[in-house]
Parts: C-alpha cells; sequence; structure tokens
C-alpha cells in the first residue's frame, strides 16, 4: 500500500471515530452533573440544625458564649506604653465540654518574632525616600508585641498556658462543663506603636509642637477567641488584616491618664464629676437637650490651653459597658469634644466627636453631623441603635470599635479644605461609625469573612452619605463602580466568599462587590420595599449573635419569597462579569386568512417595516438575546418607539435557566420601534456595553467623545 | 500629605490596610479601525492618583471636577501621557494626539489617537503611567484588533509589553 493511501485511510478511520464521538455526546449518552446556574446552593452551605435553620433564623439550640471582662489599665504617656489587670470571667453557654480557652494576642503581630512580615512577597524598588527606608529596615525593629507578665487563677496561682505567635492556649485545670463559668488573670504592658509611622490600626500620633500624643487604642487586651459550632476555636492566626471574631459581655474598666487628658471609651462613664470639670459637666447636660447641632464640650481655647502643658498627676475614668464585643478608647491632652442629642425613634443617643485643633474646623463642622445621620439611616434600615452613644475621634486612620471610632481628614493648615477632603472624611467617619451595626452587634466572624461586615455596611453607607447629602459623590457601591475592578484581570480577581486574607484588591473584593450586589438586589431585582424588610429581618434576628454567610442568604429569600441561590452563587462565588447583549432582530407582521394568523418576516434593513405591512397588523420582533458574560442576570430592555416615548420591560434572570448563551424573546406592540436598548442606566455592572444597542452603536466611546470636542 | 508621609503610607502599611482600602489599576484600551486607519486610545485611571502625582511633579494643584479646577490642565496631562506613555508600532515609534479627557465618578479618561496606521503587524507599549509614585500600581491593556482580543499587565517592573498581530 503506498503510503498516501495509509495516510487518506487513516485520516478516514480517526474522522469517523471522532464523529461517533461527538454523536454519542449529541445523542445525550455522555452524562454531567448539575451544571445549571440555577442549582440550588445546598452544596455550599452548611446542612441547618436546631442552632441555624433552613430559613436563616437562629434556632432553638443556638447558643453563644458569653465573656465579662474587669480591667485596670494604666496609659504611661511618658515611656508610651500601656499596662493592664484584666480578669476575665468565661461563660460556656455551649453543650460542649471545654479542655482548653483560646485568648487572642493582637498585638504580637507587632512583636519582634512576628511572621506577619515574613509572609509578604516584596521586591527591591528603583528607589525608597530615606525615612521610609529607615523604617523598613531599622537599626532595632519596634517591639510592640505583648509582654505577658502573669496568667493566674484568681488566687494568683500559676495557670498554664501556650502560646502561639497571636494565640494563647490557656490549658484549664479541670474541663469547663457546659453551663459552667471559669475566672482567670492576666497582667500584661506593651509598647504602644507610632501609628503615623508604623501604621496600626491603634497607636499614638505624635504632634512635635508641645510634644503631645494623640493615643487611639484598641485590641489592647488579651480578649477571648469565639467558640461556636461553625469553626470551633476561632483561633486562626492574626496577620494584620483579617479582623477579629469576638464574644459579646459586659466590661467594667478604669482607665488611668494623665490628669489634663481629655478622654472617650466604650461604656457608660461612671464618674463624671470626678473627671469632668462642672463647666464642661454643665455643657454635656445642654448637649444631651440639643438635636440641631453640636455643642462644645471643650473649646479649641481650651483645648489649645492645656495642650502647651503637661500635668504629672493622673485620673482615673470608671466606664462599665453592657453587652459589646469589644472595648476601645482614644485619650489626649489635645482633644476638643463635641456632642449632638440625636433622636432614635424617642430615645436619645449621644453623637460625640473627639478632635485636635489639627482637624479643625472639618470635625467642627462635619463629624459629629455625620455621626448622627448615620445612626438614624442606619437605625431606619436594621434596628434601633442600642447604646447609649457613638463617638467619632480624629484619629487619622478608619478603624472601628464599639461605640467609637477613629476616622481620616485634616483640613490646610490655614483652614481650608477641598471638597474631596471633605467628602471623603465624611465617607469613612460614616463607614467607621456605620460599623456599630455591622460587625459590633450583628456579630458576623470577619477574621474568615470580611465581606459579611464590610459589604454590608458599605451598602448602608451609601444610603447614609445620600441622606446627609442627596448629592454626596458616592465613588463605591453603584453597578457603574464595580466594572473596572470586575473586568480586570482574572488572575488578580478573587470570589468574594474568599478568606479576606487572601483575596486581591480587598476593597473592591470585600467593601465595592458586595456592596454592588445589595444595591443591585433591591434596586433592580428585589425592589427596595422586599430587599428592606429581609435585610431588616437578617438584622434584627442576628443582633447580639453570630452569623453566617448562609444566615445571611437564607434570611434574604425566606422573608422575600424570592429564590436568589443562582445570584449569590454568580456574584459570592464566582468572579464572573455581566455581559448582555443583542445578537440579532427578526420582524413580523400577520396576516389572517380563514381560521389562521400567518406571521410574515419583514427582511428590509434596520428595525422599521416595509410596505408589505396589513395597517391591522401589530409589529412583532423577536429578538436574539445573548450572554457573553457568565452571570446570570435580568434583562432590562428600553423600546423606543416611533412617537420618542420608551417602554422599559425587565426578563427575569431566570430566562437563562435552559440557554445560558441565548435566548430569543418576542416583543409585540401597536406601534413600531426604532431602537431596542439593554440596560441603559448601569444597572447590572454590564462590562461591555458595545453590543447593548439594536441598531449596533456605530460609534464607541471614543469616537462619541471625539464628535462631542471637534464638534 | 507631603510625598514622604505618601511613600511611607504605600510602603508600610500596605499590610496593614484599613477600612476604605483601594487598589492601584488603570486601564487603557486600543482599538484599531479599518475605516479611519487610526489607532483608538482610552485611558481611565483614578482621579485621585493622577491628582497626586501631577501635583507633586509639576508642583501644581489640580483640583480636578471641582470649581477651582486648574484651568490649563489639560497642558500637564498631555506633558504627563507624552513621557509616560509610549507606542511602537510595526516597529517604529508613533506620536498620538491628544483628544482630551472626560470625568466619570472617581475615574478619569484620557483619549488618544494615532493617525495614519494602514495595518498592525506588532504593537509595543511602554507604560509607566502612576508607577513613580505608586509602587504598586498596575497598568492594565486591552487590545482589540482586527477583532481579536489581547490583553497585557504592565507593573513598575515590567513596564514594556509586545504585541503581534501576524
Amino acid at each position: 500500500m503506498k503510503n498516501s493511501t495509509l495516510f487518506l485511510l487513516s485520516i478516514f478511520f480517526i474522522g469517523t471515530t471522532v464523529f461517533a464521538q461527538e454523536k454519542k455526546i449529541k445523542q445525550g449518552l455522555q452524562g454531567h452533573t448539575n451544571q445549571n446556574k440555577f442549582k440550588q446552593l445546598k452544596d455550599q452551605f452548611s446542612t441547618p440544625n436546631s442552632q441555624r435553620t433552613a430559613s436563616g433564623a437562629p434556632g432553638v439550640n443556638y447558643t453563644q458564649q458569653k465573656v465579662d471582662y474587669v480591667m485596670d489599665i494604666v496609659l504611661d504617656d511618658e515611656n508610651k506604653r500601656i499596662s493592664g489587670k484584666e480578669t476575665i470571667v468565661y461563660h460556656n453557654n455551649s453543650k460542649d465540654e471545654l479542655a482548653y480557652l483560646w485568648v487572642q494576642l493582637d498585638q504580637n503581630m507587632r512583636a519582634k518574632d512576628s511572621k506577619t512580615p515574613d509572609i509578604q512577597p516584596s521586591k527591591i524598588p528603583n528607589s525608597m525616600p530615606v525615612k521610609s527606608f529607615n523604617l523598613k529596615y531599622p537599626k532595632t525593629p519596634f517591639d510592640g508585641g505583648f509582654n505577658i507578665i502573669s496568667v493566674t487563677n484568681l488566687d494568683n496561682s500559676n495557670l498554664s498556658h501556650t502560646i502561639n505567635q497571636t494565640m494563647m492556649r490557656i490549658n484549664l485545670p479541670e474541663p469547663l462543663a457546659a453551663g459552667k463559668t471559669f475566672s482567670f488573670k492576666i497582667n500584661w504592658w506593651y509598647n504602644i506603636n507610632n501609628h503615623r509611622e508604623i501604621g496600626g490600626r491603634s497607636g499614638y500620633e505624635h504632634f512635635a509642637e508641645n510634644g503631645n500624643n494623640n493615643y487611639v487604642i484598641a485590641q489592647f487586651f488579651p480578649r477571648l477567641c469565639v467558640y461556636d459550632n461553625v469553626e470551633g476555636w476561632q483561633n486562626d492566626q492574626f496577620w494584620g488584616r483579617s479582623e477579629f471574631a469576638l464574644e459579646f459581655g459586659d466590661y467594667t474598666v478604669h482607665i488611668t491618664t494623665p490628669k489634663d487628658h481629655m478622654l472617650g471609651a466604650t461604656g457608660v462613664l461612671q464618674n463624671e464629676s470626678e473627671v469632668l470639670s462642672r463647666k464642661e459637666l454643665k455643657r454635656l447636660a445642654k448637649a444631651k437637650n440639643t438635636f440641631d447641632q453640636p455643642v462644645l464640650i471643650r473649646t479649641q481655647e481650651e483645648a489649645t490651653k492645656i495642650e502647651k502643658s503637661k500635668s504629672s498627676a493622673t485620673k482615673t475614668w470608671k466606664f462599665e459597658a453592657k453587652n459589646v464585643r469589644d472595648y476601645a478608647f482614644a485619650s489626649s491632652r489635645k482633644f476638643i469634644w463635641d456632642a449632638m442629642a440625636v433622636d432614635i425613634n424617642g430615645k436619645t443617643v449621644m453623637a460625640y466627636s473627639l478632635y485636635s485643633k489639627e482637624a479643625n474646623p472639618l470635625y467642627g463642622e462635619h463629624s459629629t453631623r455625620a455621626v448622627a445621620q448615620t445612626l438614624k439611616t442606619y437605625s431606619k434600615y436594621t434596628f434601633d441603635y442600642p447604646y447609649h452613644k457613638a463617638i467619632s475621634v480624629d484619629g487619622q486612620m478608619g478603624m472601628e470599635y464599639p461605640q467609637i471610632c477613629f476616622n481620616p481628614g485634616r483640613p490646610n493648615a490655614d483652614g481650608t479644605y477641598s471638597d474631596r477632603t471633605k467628602y471623603r472624611m465624611i465617607k469613612v467617619t460614616i463607614h467607621e461609625v456605620g460599623h456599630n451595626f455591622f460587625p459590633m452587634i450583628v456579630n458576623s466572624d470577619e477574621r474568615q469573612w470580611t465581606w459579611m461586615d464590610e459589604g454590608l455596611n458599605s451598602y448602608v453607607e451609601m444610603l447614609a452619605e445620600l441622606a446627609y447629602d442627596k448629592d454626596f459623590p458616592i465613588t463605591r457601591g453603584y453597578p457603574k463602580n464595580i466594572i473596572k475592578y470586575m473586568n480586570g484581570d482574572q488572575s488578580k480577581i478573587a470570589p468574594i466568599m474568599t478568606k479576606g486574607d487572601n483575596v486581591y484588591s480587598f476593597g473592591s473584593n470585600a467593601y465595592g462587590k458586595p456592596a454592588t450586589a445589595l444595591w443591585i438586589l433591591r434596586e433592580t431585582i428585589m425592589g427596595p420595599e422586599l430587599f428592606d424588610h429581609a435585610f431588616r429581618t437578617y438584622s434584627q434576628r442576628w443582633m447580639f449573635k453570630h452569623p453566617t454567610p448562609a444566615d445571611f442568604f437564607r434570611t434574604m429569600e425566606d422573608a422575600s419569597g424570592i429564590d436568589l441561590d443562582w445570584f449569590w452563587r454568580g456574584w459570592f462565588y464566582t468572579t464572573d462579569v455581566t455581559d448582555i447583549g443583542i445578537k440579532n432582530v427578526k420582524k413580523f407582521h400577520t396576516k389572517t386568512k380563514e381560521n389562521e394568523v400567518r406571521f410574515i418576516e419583514d427582511t428590509t434593513k434596520g428595525l422599521g417595516f416595509g410596505d408589505d405591512k396589513d395597517s391591522n397588523s401589530k409589529f412583532h420582533y423577536e429578538i436574539t438575546y445573548n450572554k457573553p458574560g457568565g452571570l446570570v442576570m435580568p434583562i432590562i430592555v428600553y423600546y423606543t418607539y416611533k412617537d420618542g416615548t420608551k417602554e422599559r420591560k425587565v426578563y427575569p434572570a431566570q430566562i437563562w435557566r435552559f440557554n445560558d448563551k441565548e435566548i430569543t424573546k418576542v416583543f409585540s406592540s401597536s406601534k413600531e420601534i426604532t431602537k431596542i436598548t439593554i440596560d441603559p442606566n448601569q444597572e447590572t455592572a454590564d462590562v461591555n456595553t458595545s453590543n447593548n444597542s439594536w441598531p449596533k452603536e456605530d460609534k464607541n466611546k471614543f469616537e462619541k467623545f471625539k464628535r462631542k470636542i471637534k464638534g | 500629605m507631603n510625598i514622604q508621609k505618601l511613600l511611607l503610607l504605600l510602603f508600610i502599611i500596605p499590610l496593614l490596610s484599613f477600612s476604605p482600602h483601594k487598589y492601584y489599576l488603570s486601564l487603557t484600551q486600543i482599538e484599531y479601525k479599518n475605516e479611519s486607519r487610526s489607532i483608538q486610545i482610552s485611558i481611565n485611571v483614578f482621579m485621585d492618583d493622577i491628582e497626586i502625582a501631577l501635583n507633586k511633579k509639576y508642583q501644581i494643584d489640580l483640583q480636578l471636577a471641582s470649581n477651582q479646577e486648574l484651568k490649563n490642565n489639560d497642558d500637564y496631562f498631555k506633558k504627563y501621557l507624552k513621557e509616560k506613555l509610549h507606542l511602537k508600532i510595526n516597529d517604529f515609534p508613533r506620536e498620538y494626539n491628544y483628544i482630551g479627557k472626560e470625568y466619570d465618578g472617581d475615574l478619569v479618561y484620557f483619549y488618544l489617537e494615532v493617525e495614519n496606521i494602514d495595518g498592525i503587524t506588532s504593537l509595543e507599549v511602554e507604560n509607566t503611567i502612576l508607577t513613580t509614585y505608586f509602587p504598586k500600581q498596575e497598568n492594565l491593556l486591552k487590545t482589540k484588533i482586527y477583532n481579536k482580543y489581547q490583553s497585557l499587565l504592565l507593573t513598575a517592573k515590567k513596564t514594556k509589553g509586545l504585541l503581534k498581530f501576524l
């Protein structure tokens, strides 16, 4: 046999084999699992049980631990050190017996042997400023880790413990039975970091003028880890990014500061008359009845005078905080303090701001008002703010703790400030105060799921910003804001359902995208009425409890009667994008003959009809929509009629359930259509709008701009 | 914020990011149009980043999208892009026209055009927009040339990329 014949024969056989295989698939002999995008999410959610129900509510056997703290804290301004004597009362409300407890030592992230810097890949930059170089390669590294002086039982006998980086295991003398309580003591101190120089979510800022420090102190005491039926002990290391999982409890805290410091902290101040002047008490009483503008408790003039000297005496501030998940405070000689009363459905809550003169007049004009707006708007969409106050501190970062948060933004030296500085400061203040709701009260696990508090909070933040100023320049949360991120390089994008430590573009992944997802649910998919009810239901069900993602997803469906599994899968479990287009349009008119209506295709170009059309016939359009994007989303179509009027039609996402790539849909009207447009108001984060119009847009964004410029 | 502090923040804080976190990315879209024999370029950058970079570089106060906006800001943008974005088409350096810019939320879009291009066999792009001030800056490039889509990710370390169309 000649080679060429062999070749031809082999081609024939290979060809028929391939053909046979294709046929097999076509005939449906090749099996497959359910890949439908509308498949229920049961394989992703944990199985419902009597602690967490299928409806998304806490179940009859839901329990959570409670941890109470009694602490004596001393802030040593001279050495920039803080020390504490802490008694912890741990209530084991679970049904489990515990052999050990886990305690978080967050400050060890800043210890000399911290592994946090070791997990950051690094490169040699082309150059860097001397100051940055000296900080990155210091002669003596800063040691900001905890110094644990003692861990003891109440009788001061030693308690066995093991420190593993940012976690400490307390080895209980005997297992702690369900329903029982264990009390123990920890004495500690650490060097406070200069957060303006080496960063951090707490620390001090130093002012060369008069040598003062503003302290914003948080994550400063050994705190118990969460124990639950989801993670067991949530004792994942604190690497510096993914925040906290904390139990609720009652706090009795005494803080000793220099006598001339002004201080704000979590909890109700018990000894006002010992730490505030008579004048300040009088002003505070006035503020408690002033709902329209902030009242200065300590003025800039007074603060400026105080910061010029340093008292060597001390005073002790005494606080009681009930049912909070954490504790933080801010203290400085420099603080100006203003206060305003806020009416939350008949209950008075106080909005406070503490700021140095460097932050004025920006803070005086906006800080307390932004706090008040946040409390009002969030209370409207979730539950009435249950605490007595919320404080915003000029901390020059953006970090949140119960009833107190640290915010950025300062005016220029001459007191002027740009709109950008103003709106950024208000935005962050609203965001951080908003965290009082998520996660300080709706207490999700931040170490595991950053988006559960940041995403939900970033969404309600938008509503508060628009209430503060209807023209507020919102740059995160609208669908169009997220396109740049979602349409980016796929190798640098993670699904929202990814642990916070492991996501790229943290801000877009855990803040912007989930906020956008909720915005789209409210505005486009569920409607405000159903969405708001479901969102409020979730917030109220999980107030002072520990929700998981499934509890949120389930509640949103359970309370609204809308199956959203397809939406959660696409937006939260994948990195797919929205891209829906119009592929083709066919036009038909009808002719009735005897008992039959016949559809006759009009093959003329464009959307207009030729002369053949019977004037009695309606205009029938068979439109082929395609979906290059992986996300299933509703098709939002605007039909423009010849008379200039428009009709909006929304085909629910379920239209894609039988074909994920392409569907056809008939639209019939008594008026002729001139234009069909998909999602012209940018409601779906469609990453490619070049296929959104019919007839096809002949001009792209570039050409439209050029025509506008060149005329 | 002075540049020392800014660089400090950028070097030290990325591992300790706070609440309003952000990312550093520009997107350059390049399309070749047979009909007009031109290459259309649109670039979007974050407004606050480009403002910081230009203010420092040229010692100006742009105040973009405000009523105190610097009137001749296009001159600076032109100058900046000319220094930071270089194109080689079919192995030859080519100049582009600066058509203009527009604002959209927190983004600034620049529109550039290269005229009299009869065909493309290769396109080399060197893009160092914002990489001096923002070490984490990434410049993503997406091209649509002869109905073929390609993309390229450039960084402070990898500033150049070559695409071929043969």
